[in-house]
C-alpha cells in the first residue's frame, strides 16, 4: 500500500515580499500628478443658483413693488446702502473704521435689510474709481450669503406657492455704474 | 618593533538587500494626497505672473469662457497681450480717444473671437482674472468693452479664501 504524500507546509515561514515594481510605478506616477497638481484653488464669483431662487429673482425682475436696494462704495466716506421702495428712499452709511470698510457691520445691516426685503435677490453695486478690486470682492462676499445656519431668509416659491427658506441673501450683483459716461 | 594597522575585512563581492517598505509607505501617502488634490475643475486656468487673485468665500468652480486677465503690467486675452498696464491703468494709446472706457484692442480680439467661436461666444461668458490691487476704474474699461463686445456674463476668478 502506497502512503499519501503529505505536503509539508511550516506555518512560522517568513517570506519577503517584491515591493519593487510597485516602487517603480510609483515613482513614474508622483513626477506626473507633481506636474499637474493645482496648488492653488480657483474659483468664480458667479450667481449660479438653486432653481427655486432663480425663480424667485426672475419673479423679483417682473414685480414693480420689490425694493430695488443699491450699494454706493466710496474709498473715504464708506458704503452707502440706499433701499428704494415704491418711491420711498431709505439711506443708511456704513461708515469707515481705521480707514478701511467696516465688513462685519455692512453684512449685519444686510441682514437686517434682507430680512425686511426677503424677496429681494439683486443689488446694484456702484463703486468709485479707486475702490479696489479686493474690497469688491470682500463687499460681495458680505452681500452673497447669511453665515450662520439660524439665520434662514423666507420666501415663496413660485411654482409651488409654498414657502421656502434660503441662506442666500443677495447671490445677484450688478455693477450698475459700468455703462455710465 | 611597529604594531601592525588593523584593516577592516571588506568582502568587495558581497550584496545586500535594500529595504524599501518604509520608502513605499512614502510613496503611498504621497499619492493618496496627489491623487486627492488633482484639480477637480473641468476648466484650466493658468495663473498669470505677477497676478494675485483675491480672496473670496465663493464655491463655484470655474466654467468655460472667454479668458481676459488685467496683472499690474498687462492686459490679456487668453495668452495674447493686448495692452500694457501702468500704475494700474491701461496705456493710453489703447483707449479710444472719443470714449474713455473703451479699449480698442480688446474691443478688436473679442469681435475676432466671436467670429470664430459661436458656441461660446453665445453664452457671453467672460472668466476675468484681475489683480486684487487694481482700482475699479481699471476694470471698469474692461467690463464696459467686453459688455459692448457681446459678452455681459462677467465671471470674476479668485482664490479660495475664508
Amino acid at each position: 500500500m502506497r502512503r499519501r504524500f503529505k505536503l509539508n507546509i511550516d506555518h512560522n515561514s517568513e517570506f519577503g515580499l517584491d515591493l519593487a515594481p510597485l516602487l517603480a510605478v510609483m515613482v513614474k506616477l508622483i513626477p506626473v500628478l507633481l506636474i499637474s497638481a493645482a496648488f492653488v484653488q480657483m474659483m468664480i464669483i458667479e450667481t449660479d443658483l438653486p432653481q427655486v431662487v432663480q425663480e424667485a429673482i426672475k419673479q423679483q425682475a417682473n414685480n414693480a413693488n420689490a425694493a430695488h436696494i443699491t450699494l454706493e462704495v466710496d474709498k473715504k466716506e464708506g458704503i452707502k446702502i440706499i433701499v428704494n421702495k415704491q418711491g420711498q428712499e431709505k439711506v443708511d452709511v456704513i461708515s469707515n473704521l481705521n480707514e478701511q470698510f467696516n465688513y462685519a457691520a455692512l453684512y449685519s445691516k444686510l441682514v437686517e435689510i434682507k430680512q425686511a426685503h426677503p424677496e429681494v435677490f439683486k443689488i446694484d453695486l456702484s463703486p468709485d474709481a479707486d475702490v479696489a478690486y479686493k474690497d469688491l470682492v470682500l463687499i460681495m462676499d458680505q452681500a452673497r450669503k447669511s453665515r450662520s445656519n439660524d439665520i434662514k431668509f423666507k420666501f415663496t416659491d413660485t411654482k409651488t406657492g409654498t414657502e421656502a427658506t434660503t441662506d442666500y441673501m443677495f447671490p445677484e450683483v450688478v455693477f450698475s455704474n459700468v455703462m455710465d459716461g | 618593533m611597529p604594531r601592525s594597522r588593523y584593516e577592516v575585512p571588506i568582502k568587495k563581492n558581497q550584496s545586500f538587500n535594500l529595504n524599501i517598505t518604509s520608502m513605499t509607505d512614502i510613496f503611498t501617502i504621497l499619492l493618496v494626497f496627489l491623487l486627492q488634490s488633482y484639480a477637480a475643475s473641468e476648466v484650466q486656468i493658468d495663473m498669470v505672473e505677477g497676478l494675485r487673485l483675491p480672496s473670496s468665500s465663493t464655491d463655484k468652480n470655474p466654467i468655460e469662457g472667454v479668458k481676459l486677465s488685467i496683472s499690474p503690467t498687462e492686459l490679456k486675452f487668453d495668452q495674447v497681450v493686448l495692452a500694457k498696464v501702468q500704475n494700474n491703468q491701461i496705456e493710453q494709446s489703447a483707449i479710444d480717444p472719443r470714449d474713455s472706457n473703451f479699449i480698442q484692442p480688446l474691443f478688436d480680439e473679442l469681435k475676432k473671437f466671436n467670429a470664430a467661436n459661436e458656441k461660446l461666444a453665445k453664452t457671453g461668458k467672460v472668466l476675468l482674472q484681475a489683480d486684487q490691487e487694481l482700482p475699479f476704474a481699471t476694470l471698469r474699461k474692461v467690463m464696459y468693452t467686453a459688455s459692448m463686445a457681446g459678452f455681459p456674463n462677467l465671471k470674476l476668478v479668485t482664490t479660495v479664501g475664508n
